[in-house]
């Protein structure tokens, strides 16, 4: 049999095995105040009998067992709870409020204590026992004194405090169930929604959301963090889905060239026309544009898909910059472009230095291809006011007008007056990419402005998060 | 030079071995790793080519073993992974170099050839000397004909890189790698104008010129 569902979760659970323990301590407690007050009462009781007893036999003792006798029936009659018999050596009674003692004499001597109980009838006229205690004694002349108490009364006190315990023990866990089958209801509530949202995505509904109440409670902090999660991992499979697809229209392209060059040259070489070895050539230049192509797709296509750049380390970005400066000035030299470094000391950046140098390569690489002679260009790190550390390489080139900033980012986009540059186009969406695995951006904006012929120019500033 | 090649794809080793041997070295291969192991037990190599992928025994497993073994034969890995991780990954296991598939044979030449001159050049040195150049190390200054060149740091690291590597060819991918330490892959002509550069100081005004460019392949310094 299944139980009912509220049943069924942790939270009444818990309750349920707290509410057991609590139980379970409870009957150690009563067990523990019942042995403490019940033994204290016979204590007390067997305190009075003694007393009684010794002021009985000092009587004896002072004037004999007349005046024990005369005491005891005046005792007797009196509202004093003591049961009293006084008997002759062999036992017969002389006088008491019993008929007998109710204490087997074993030893024949001294004094001996008891337990036992006395019948008595109560108000409704029945029959009841009640507990008792008595003490015996032999006394010097050779009658036997027996002294009793009923102590029913000190233990039914005893009786309705644990009675009290009790009731209060069953309230407890009565109020107990209840709450924690309240709470339980309220969680399996929570649990359920986001229950909901698991097996939705498993059902391939990855758009899925839990619902964030605004409690700021645990249960919203887990309800965010599986919305993020599932953020993530629908951005990590989109572009898994996409790369594969970019992937072979990235490749299908230039291998098409290829073929077409090949197809040429043979057709070329077989009528006598070309070069073999020249085709060749041509052919293996083309290989290697193409594999240089396949490098950077699949570089860009995991790092979109990684959404976070390996090996990301603590570095200092000047250091990087500078290299690079260091790497790239002759080049822009040679071709006659004036180069500037801006390197702002003491920052720190974490990232994968390969993939940022490389980013940094090729928008130098870019701003050099694009740049005519007589420009300049400049790089330069800084850190912002945010805290963000910003790379920047400014040049003074044509630019890329306003409206096409954010298309340029994108893969083979090419602009119109670019395309005779040798390049793949996807130059900018490996920086773009190495970027976004950063958790950083890419900002295009205008160079320095026309000057003359030169400009308006391009700066292309590559942020990164402030390191942590 | 002996050289080992490990590699499961059977046309690519023999493509290896034929330009290897075609380049004047003695070469024997093994298709998997296991193999690789026993042949590299069994004889004396210089260099070895280790696919990383192979079946059996990986390629890095293999290296780690003949590490473990304390065989310090120099080892290039050879891998058609290409991220950063995975090379840093070769490297730990003992590897002393790392090439992506597919490469150009001229680079493949290059790297084991400045692999096998590694072990020579395991002992402290002073003074590198390459034909009519001279380079004191500690000094840090470059002498032609008893001539004092004048050449900037980055520009005394390529020379020395170049004077250890003499007479053999080392590719543009190799210099950005070993004297700069990047392993990007720049769109421009980078490396070519800091050898020119180079080459301008040491060769200007004499009558032959040291460093040569290698059609296809990258570099050589003659002595």
């Amino acid at each position: 049999m299944r139980l009912p569902r509220l049943f069924r979760t942790t939270p009444f659970r818990l309750t349920l095995l707290f509410l057991a323990l609590f139980a379970a301590a409870a009957s150690a407690f009563l067990a523990y105040i019942y042995l403490a007050t019940a033994g204290e009462a016979t204590r007390r009781t067997d305190q009075n009998i003694t007393r009684e007893m010794h002021s009985l036999v000092a009587a004896y003792d002072r004037a004999g067992v007349d005046a024990v006798n005369q005491s005891l029936i005046e005792r007797a009659a009196s509202e004093r709870p003591f049961l009293y018999l006084l008997m002759k050596p062999d036992g017969t009674r002389i006088s008491g409020s019993i008929a007998e003692s109710p204490i087997e004499d074993t030893a024949g001597r001294g004094s001996t204590r008891a337990s036992f109980s006395v019948t008595d009838y109560d108000s409704q006229g029945r029959l009841v026992k009640h507990p008792a205690r008595g003490i015996q004694e032999h006394l010097s002349g050779g009658e036997i004194l027996f002294v009793g108490a009923d102590i029913s009364e000190d233990q039914a006190y005893v009786v309705k405090i644990v009675r009290a315990l009790w009731g209060a023990g069953a309230l407890v866990i009565v109020l107990g169930l209840a709450g924690g089958l309240l709470v339980s209801r309220n969680v399996s509530r929570s649990m359920g929604a986001l229950n909901d949202v698991v097996a939705a995505v498993r059902n391939g509904d990855f758009d899925a959301r839990a619902a964030v109440r605004g409690a700021r409670d645990e249960f919203d902090e887990l309800s965010e963090g599986i919305n993020e999660m599932l953020d993530r991992l629908q951005r990590s499979m989109s572009g898994h889905r996409h790369a594969g697809d970019a992937i072979a229209h990235d490749l299908r392209s230039p291998l098409t060239r290829l073929r077409a060059r090949l197809e040429t040259a043979y057709l070329d070489v077989e009528a006598g026309k070309g070069d073999a070895q020249e085709a060749l050539a041509q052919a293996l230049e083309d290989t290697d544009g193409v594999l240089k192509t396949f490098g950077a797709v699949l570089a860009i296509a995991r790092l979109q898909a990684a959404g976070q750049a390996p090996d990301q380390n603590l570095f200092d970005p000047t250091d990087l910059a500078a290299d690079l400066a260091e790497l790239y000035e002759p080049t822009c030299e040679d071709k006659g472009l004036e180069f500037g470094a801006e390197l702002a000391k003491n920052l720190q950046v974490r990232g994968n230095r390969e993939f940022l140098a490389q980013a940094l390569a090729n928008l130098l690489d870019n701003a050099i291809k694009y740049t005519p002679a007589g420009g300049a260009i400049m790089l330069r790190v800084r850190r912002r006011s945010s805290g963000e550390i910003e790379f920047s390489v400014t040049d003074t080139g044509p630019g890329v007008p306003d409206e096409d900033r954010a298309r340029v980012v994108e893969r083979f986009v090419r602009l119109e007056n670019s395309r005779s540059e040798p390049g793949s186009g996807l130059g900018l969406s490996l920086v773009a990419a190495v970027a976004e695995a950063h958790g950083g951006r890419l900002e295009l904006s205008e160079g320095p402005g026309k000057v003359g012929e030169m400009g308006p120019g391009l700066r292309v500033a590559l942020i990164l998060p402030r390191a942590v | 030079m002996r050289i080992l090649i490990v590699e499961d794809d059977l046309e690519a080793a023999e493509v290896m071995d034929r330009g290897l041997t075609e380049a004047g070295h003695e070469c024997v291969r093994a298709s998997d790793g296991e193999a690789g192991l026993s042949a590299a037990h069994a004889g004396e190599f210089e260099v070895m080519i280790v696919d990383r992928m192979m079946p059996r025994l990986d390629g890095v497993s293999m290296v780690q073993a003949l590490r473990r073994e304390g065989d310090q034969t120099p080892v290039l890995f050879l891998s058609a992974l290409g991220e950063i991780n995975d090379r840093v990954e070769g490297l730990k296991a003992g590897g002393d170099d790392y090439l992506v598939k597919p490469y150009a044979f001229a680079e493949l030449i290059a790297r084991v050839e400045a692999l096998s001159r590694r072990r020579e050049t395991g002992s402290v040195q002073t003074l590198l000397r390459v034909g009519e150049l001279e380079m004191d190390l500690i000094g840090r200054t470059v002498h032609r004909q008893g001539k004092e060149i004048d050449l900037q740091p980055r520009e005394f690291q390529l020379l020395e890189f170049m004077m250890r590597h003499a007479g053999q060819s080392v590719t543009r991918t190799m210099l950005l790698e070993k004297v700069w330490e990047y392993h990007f892959d720049p769109q421009t002509n980078v490396i070519d104008v800091h050898v020119s550069r180079l080459r301008s100081k040491i060769d200007k005004g004499f009558d032959r010129a040291m460093l040569q460019t290698v059609r296809g392949a990258g570099y050589r310094l003659e002595p």
